[in-house]
Formats: structure tokens, C-alpha cells, sequence
């Protein structure tokens, strides 16, 4: 391994990359304008509703009275059902992702708080998982309000709990959804075109055809770049979540799986610039071609807006886009912390990595013919 | 030892010297002190021998694109690959950099069979590749680390910016270089491992005439660093100015090889004095007396061939002393440009060169 090379290239890539003000701009200013100008669209909420569906078994005052605080709460829409209804079917019938099932013995646990503090009760939760960005909105929305609940009743101990909580006290907003996919899509296109570049342009240039003769093996050459392209992705992802917690008081968790799924998704998106490349020689054609499948990838695959809010058709060509489990592995791993599902697509995206980058680096032609 | 008789080319007394096979030494002449290279023949061993190729061939579907060809690059020499566009010129020489892959025949480079360890001498070759282009936003110093950093062998990088006249220019971006400069920037990349062999594809091709001349100079100077060139062009002038053994090739063929004065006596006319718009009759008669080989042709002028350039002011003393009247003289020599005409009926170059 000549590390002495693989360091210079580091080096030298990242000083061209700063004297190009091009990709500067596209890797660093255009992600912090648009989370600027849509965190200030979307900063305020209100106009957007949510529909809940409530069903009190218990049917007393007191159930009555949460259910009125619900009702309060500007951006729920609460659709309450009968007690003999069947809540999940209604769910299914009528389409609807949310639902709150107060259970029968709810203000008889709640008043036997006041004789013994061990007491508790939990509301049921219904959600549709396939749809979560809504359920996640909705949930984080109860969460605050019980905690108010609690709080008033019991200074502070939790009397009313939701069934399968995770996400604690968080309050999401727009810029919480957004945040994760302008990270996903300002990686997948600066791979995709940093990419292109190596494999038309320098391919054109005599480049390639260069390397060829001097004492540099493909494995160096393509770790060397793919440090320098990992550096790129941590550069946009670094202000990119600067940005969002600075202006918008964004908040998020690093962990593990936030780091595997930006490293995967540089080389998955490394890899499917090398396959155009292949097919396409003209850099300015691969370019357009890297555009064809950026740019509708980017509105399919949930970048700028939930998924659940699209066309059923759509949706489920958003499950076959790699970006789709990008965005949605970044918003589980990043802002609802929920492990399951975070796993589910952290699967996907490895696995999109796996194909994609194999198939660019034996597809990439080294030899000319 | 072998020996070899030659003709000095100035009093034309014929020497003989002696030296090993395929070597080739700098003479004096014993009768005029006139001095100049002397080329042994004989096999060459791998010891002088750069690059050997033989039976090299490339089909692309239907097209032979290399057909054939053998020839051999002796250390130290400038060997230039001449031919037009198409000619199979860049073809050959990705198959000897071992950038493509031939379709068959061998290729052996210092010795080295590069089909079997082309990683032993990437170290040891230096190469400019045709419409190379390089990193645009590096500094001329900086893409020179760059490309030395790939390398064991390294070569003094101020001193390659120095020879190669590009001190003004080195904290340059590349992208900002004129076309002269980025061919020098070229030469130079392939120079940072100090490399024993140099190719360089087309180094000239779109240069205008000064900035060719400035990379002449460089490659020039490569000779006299002990470096063999192996340069393709399809510049005649270019071969003419720079190589010491020149190749034709024409269709993926070699059509002729050797040096250019060898091509020359071999393929080209003689040297020939025109008399243009002669007055006087007789003249032709008067020169055939003196013995030499005189026609009229088309236009009227008179055509005399020259053996020796001497006799270049024999004919001129008699055309004083019988009161000749004529508007011009004018001598020329047969040219790579004409040989290549001859021998193919094709131009060498599209445009007038
Ligand atoms: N990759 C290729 N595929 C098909 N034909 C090719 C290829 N490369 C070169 N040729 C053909 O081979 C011939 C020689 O080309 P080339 O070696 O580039 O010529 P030169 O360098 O002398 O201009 C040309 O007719 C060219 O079209
Ligand atoms: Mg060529």
C-alpha cells in the first residue's frame, strides 16, 4: 500500500476541491440555502394537520377531559369512534395511520393514584408502520402533551404512559424531517457526479490511461478517492446538521448507525457513478444521465416531503430507490432514535452499498480495448 | 568488434572505424577533422536495446489497426513513430505502454517481457499519453508531487521545472496553462521517476509553431540526459528535427525505417538544382559536357541533380562563365513529406506543412 501516495492524493484533492467553487457551492452553500429556506416556509407548523383517531373505552369524565386537550391541540384533528368499533380495521378501512385507544379502567387507575403512587395506566398507541413519519410526528405530539398532563397531576410522575414509547419529550418538526434528507441527497449527488468526473472526464484526459502505466494498483487508487469522497460527505453532513441546529434548533443523536449510513451511502452512490460512467463516455451526457436518475430520485424517495403523503403508487416506488432507505435509516437512526426500524433500513442501505459498489468497480473498464 | 566503412559527408573520403555490434560512437574524420555519429551494424543485444518489438499486431473488428510490425529502440535515441492520422501510431504505443492489449505478438522493454512483468518497469518509463490533459486545479509544483508520489524513482522536481523552462509558471493552475505549457507540464509528469525510457504521443499535435518549437527544445534536451524518446508525430519536420531513427508507418504497416539520411538516400531523389526561367540556349548542352544529369521540365526550368554539394558551385561558375541568364536558382532536398508521397501516393499531413 504506497500511503505516501494515497495521503497526497487526500491532500491535493481536497486543496483543488476548495479552489473549485462550483462543487463548493454544491456540497456546502446549496444544502445550507435550502434547509435556510424551507426550515423558514415549514418553521411554522400550524397549517398542517394531522387526523387521530381516539377511542375512549372508558367513557368517563375524566377520559372525556383528556380527549377535550387533545382536541385543543391545533394541528390534530381527532376523529373519535365508538366503543364497539373495531380500531385497527377502522384504521385500514379508512385509511387513517394514527390512532388512541384509551383503555376502560382509565380514570379508575387514575384516581387510584391518589391513594397509592404506584398506579399507572397506559393509552395504546396504533400506528401504521409503513407510514411513520406522520405516526412519528403525531406520537411526539402526545408525548409533549402527556408530559404537561403528567406534570400538572402529579408533579412530574408519570401516571399516564404510552405503550411502546420511545421517542422521549421530542418535539418534531419540519426541519427534523428535512435535515436527514438533505444529508442523504447532497451525498448521493456529489458521489454521483465526483464520480462521473473520474470515470468520463479523466478517462477522456489520458488520466486513467496514465495510471495504467505508473505504479499505482486500483485498490489505491480507489481507496485514495474514496477517503477523499468520505471527506466530502462528512464536510456537507457536518454543516448540513451545523446549520440545522444553529438556525433551527435542530435536535439530533450520532450514533454508530448515523456513521455506517453516510459511509455507505457515499460509496453505494460512488458505485452507481462508476455504472454510468461505463455506459455513458461523454462527460456532459453522464452528467445528464447522473441527473435523470438524481433528480426524480430525490422527490420520490422522501427527501423534501413524507413519504405517507404521496400517492400509494409512488410510495411503493420509493421502496425501490436506495435513497428512500438512506433518508428514512438517517431519520430513525438521527431524530426518532428507534432502533428496530433504524436496523431495518441500515439493512437495506449495506446491502444497496454491497451491489451497487461491487458492480461499479468490476464494471469500470481500467484497460482500453 | 565489427568494422564499418563511411562516407564523411563533407570531404567524402571514405573511413573505416570499428566498435561492437549496434553500437554507436562519435568519429572524426581522418582526412578533413570533420566530425559525427557512426552506427554500428549488427544484432543488437538487450544491453543497447530499449524496447524490441516484434510481430505486434491489433485488429479492431475488420481493421488491422497494427499489422505486423517489428522494429527495435536502441538506448539513447530519439525513435520517431511518423505517420498521418489513423495510421496505427497511438495503437502501437498503448500496446508497448501496456495499456491495451495486443492482440498478438511480443513486446519486450529493457529486456523485460511486458506481457509477463510489465510492474518491473513501470518504474523505469516515463509517459505523456496522446490529448493528455491534467489536473485542472493543481499547480504545476504541486502536480508534480503529485505524480512523483506514485513513484519509487524519483527525479529532482526543481530541477525537471528548471530544464523543462517552466520556473515562471510553476505556482500556476494547470488549467490556466497555454497549450505550449501544458505539453511541457506533460513532458515533465512523465520525467518524475526519472524515467530511462520517455514516450510521449503527439507532443506537438495543435501546438502553433513557436510553442512546438519550445517542446522541441525539451525533447532535444531529453537526449542529451541520456533518455531514450520514443515520439510519435505526424509532423515530418518534427521527425526530421528530433529523431536520430525514424519509422513510417502507413496502415498499420512500417512502410520504411531508418535514419533520416538514410531514408533519404534510400527512398528520396537526389538533391536537385532548378535554374528557373533560363534565357539562354545551350545551357542544358553545355552542362551535360560537364557531366551532369540535366532535364527540362514542364515549366521550363532546368532540372540538374547533385551528387555532392560541392558541385553546387561547379554549376554555378560555369552558368557565370558562359553568361547565362536566368531569374533564379534554387536547391532542394528530397524531404520525409515527398518520401512519404512515394512511397504511399498519400499526404503525410492534412494541412500545409
Ligand atoms: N478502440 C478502438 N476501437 C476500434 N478502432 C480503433 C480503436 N482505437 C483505434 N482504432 C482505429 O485504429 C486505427 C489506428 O488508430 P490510432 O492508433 O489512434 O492512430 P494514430 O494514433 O496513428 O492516429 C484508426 O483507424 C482507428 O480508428
Ligand atoms: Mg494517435
Amino acid at each position: 500500500m504506497n500511503l505516501k501516495f494515497i495521503k497526497t492524493d487526500l491532500i491535493l484533492g481536497i486543496k483543488s476541491w476548495l479552489r473549485s467553487k462550483g462543487t463548493v457551492f454544491w456540497t456546502i452553500l446549496f444544502p445550507v440555502l435550502l434547509i435556510m429556506i424551507f426550515g423558514a416556509i415549514f418553521s411554522d407548523t400550524g397549517n398542517i394537520e394531522y387526523d387521530l383517531v381516539v377511542q375512549d373505552l372508558d367513557d368517563s369524565e375524566l377520559s372525556e377531559g383528556f380527549v377535550y386537550i387533545l382536541k385543543n391541540i391545533s394541528i390534530l384533528t381527532i376523529i373519535e369512534i365508538d366503543i364497539d368499533e373495531d380500531i385497527t380495521e377502522y384504521m385500514l378501512d379508512e385509511d387513517k395511520s394514527v390512532a388512541l385507544q384509551i383503555p376502560e379502567d382509565f380514570s379508575e387507575k387514575l384516581q387510584a393514584y391518589f391513594v397509592n403512587t404506584n398506579a399507572s395506566v397506559n393509552l395504546t398507541f396504533y400506528v401504521d408502520p409503513s407510514e411513520q413519519t406522520t405516526t412519528g410526528v403525531i406520537k411526539s405530539i402526545i408525548s409533549g402533551m402527556l408530559y404537561e398532563y403528567n406534570m400538572g397531576l402529579t408533579q412530574g410522575k408519570t401516571v399516564i404512559g404510552l405503550e411502546e414509547e420511545k421517542t422521549l419529550g421530542q418535539n418534531f418538526t419540519y426541519i427534523d424531517f428535512f435535515v436527514p434528507g438533505m444529508i442523504g441527497f447532497t451525498i448521493m449527488t456529489s458521489m454521483i457526479y465526483g464520480s462521473i468526473e473520474r470515470n468520463t472526464k479523466y478517462r477522456k484526459d489520458g488520466i486513467l490511461r496514465k495510471l495504467l502505466t505508473m505504479p499505482v494498483t486500483r485498490a489505491e487508487w480507489i481507496l485514495s478517492k474514496m477517503l477523499f469522497m468520505l471527506f466530502l460527505s462528512f464536510i456537507s453532513t457536518f454543516v448540513i446538521i451545523l446549520v440545522g441546529v444553529l438556525a433551527w434548533g435542530l435536535n439530533i443523536q450520532i450514533n454508530i448507525f448515523f456513521f455506517v449510513i453516510v459511509i455507505c451511502t457515499s460509496f453505494m452512490f460512488s458505485g452507481l457513478g462508476m455504472i454510468i460512467g461505463r455506459f455513458v463516455k461523454e462527460e456532459e451526457t453522464a452528467d445528464m444521465a447522473g441527473g435523470a436518475i438524481t433528480f426524480p430520485m430525490m422527490f420520490l424517495a422522501g427527501t423534501f416531503f413524507p413519504l405517507d403523503q404521496m400517492p400509494d403508487f409512488l410510495q411503493s416506488v420509493a421502496r425501490l430507490l436506495p435513497l428512500y432507505y438512506v433518508n428514512e435509516g438517517l431519520r430513525n437512526a438521527m431524530i426518532h432514535a428507534d432502533l428496530d426500524k433504524t436496523l431495518f433500513f441500515t439493512g437495506f442501505v449495506v446491502a444497496f452499498t454491497l451491489i451497487f459498489f461491487i458492480a461499479g468497480v468490476f464494471l469500470t473498464k481500467w484497460k482500453e480495448d | 568488434m565489427v568494422t564499418m566503412d563511411a562516407r564523411c559527408p563533407k570531404c567524402h573520403k571514405i573511413a573505416t572505424f570499428s566498435g561492437k555490434p549496434g553500437e554507436r560512437i562519435k568519429v572524426t574524420c581522418p582526412e578533413c577533422g570533420n566530425w559525427g555519429w557512426v552506427t554500428f551494424n549488427g544484432s543488437t543485444s538487450d544491453r543497447e536495446t530499449a524496447i524490441e518489438v516484434s510481430h505486434l499486431k491489433k485488429i479492431y473488428g475488420e481493421l488491422a489497426a497494427v499489422n505486423d510490425i517489428s522494429f527495435s529502440v536502441r538506448k539513447g535515441e530519439i525513435f520517431a513513430f511518423l505517420g498521418p492520422n489513423g495510421a496505427g501510431k497511438t495503437t502501437t504505443v498503448e500496446m508497448i505502454e501496456s495499456i491495451r492489449q495486443p492482440t498478438t505478438g511480443d513486446i519486450k522493454i529493457l529486456g523485460e517481457d511486458i506481457q509477463m512483468s510489465f510492474d518491473k518497469v513501470k518504474e523505469k518509463i516515463g509517459v505523456l499519453p496522446q490529448e493528455f490533459l491534467s489536473f485542472e486545479r493543481l499547480t504545476v509544483q504541486e502536480t508534480l508531487v503529485y505524480f512523483s508520489n506514485l513513484f519509487q524513482r524519483h527525479a529532482n522536481i526543481d530541477s525537471i521545472i528548471v530544464s523543462m523552462d517552466l520556473k515562471t509558471s510553476e505556482n500556476m493552475l494547470y488549467k490556466n496553462l497555454s497549450g505550449g505549457l501544458k505539453q511541457r507540464v506533460g513532458v515533465a509528469i512523465a520525467l518524475v521517476n526519472d524515467p530511462d525510457i520517455v514516450f510521449l504521443d503527439e507532443p506537438t499535435t495543435g501546438l502553433d509553431p513557436k510553442a512546438r518549437r519550445e517542446v522541441w527544445e525539451v525533447i532535444a534536451g531529453l537526449r542529451k540526459r541520456g533518455k531514450t524518446v520514443f515520439l510519435t508525430t505526424h509532423y515530418m519536420e518534427e521527425a526530421e528535427y528530433l529523431a536520430d531513427h525514424i519509422a513510417i508507418i502507413h496502415k498499420g504497416k512500417i512502410i520504411a525505417e531508418g535514419s533520416l539520411d538514410e531514408l533519404i538516400s534510400r527512398y528520396g531523389d537526389e538533391s536537385i538544382l532548378r535554374v528557373k526561367n533560363c534565357k539562354s540556349k545551350g545551357t542544358i548542352d553545355i552542362l551535360r559536357s560537364h557531366g551532369f544529369e540535366v532535364k527540362t521540365e514542364g515549366n521550363g526550368n532546368i532540372a540538374v541533380r547533385i551528387d555532392y554539394k560541392e558541385r553546387v558551385l561547379e554549376i554555378l561558375s560555369i552558368l557565370k562563365h558562359e553568361c547565362v541568364d536566368y531569374d533564379t536558382i534554387d536547391i532542394r532536398r528530397s524531404n520525409l513529406e515527398e518520401i512519404f508521397l512515394k512511397l504511399t501516393g498519400a499526404r503525410l499531413s492534412e494541412g500545409a506543412t
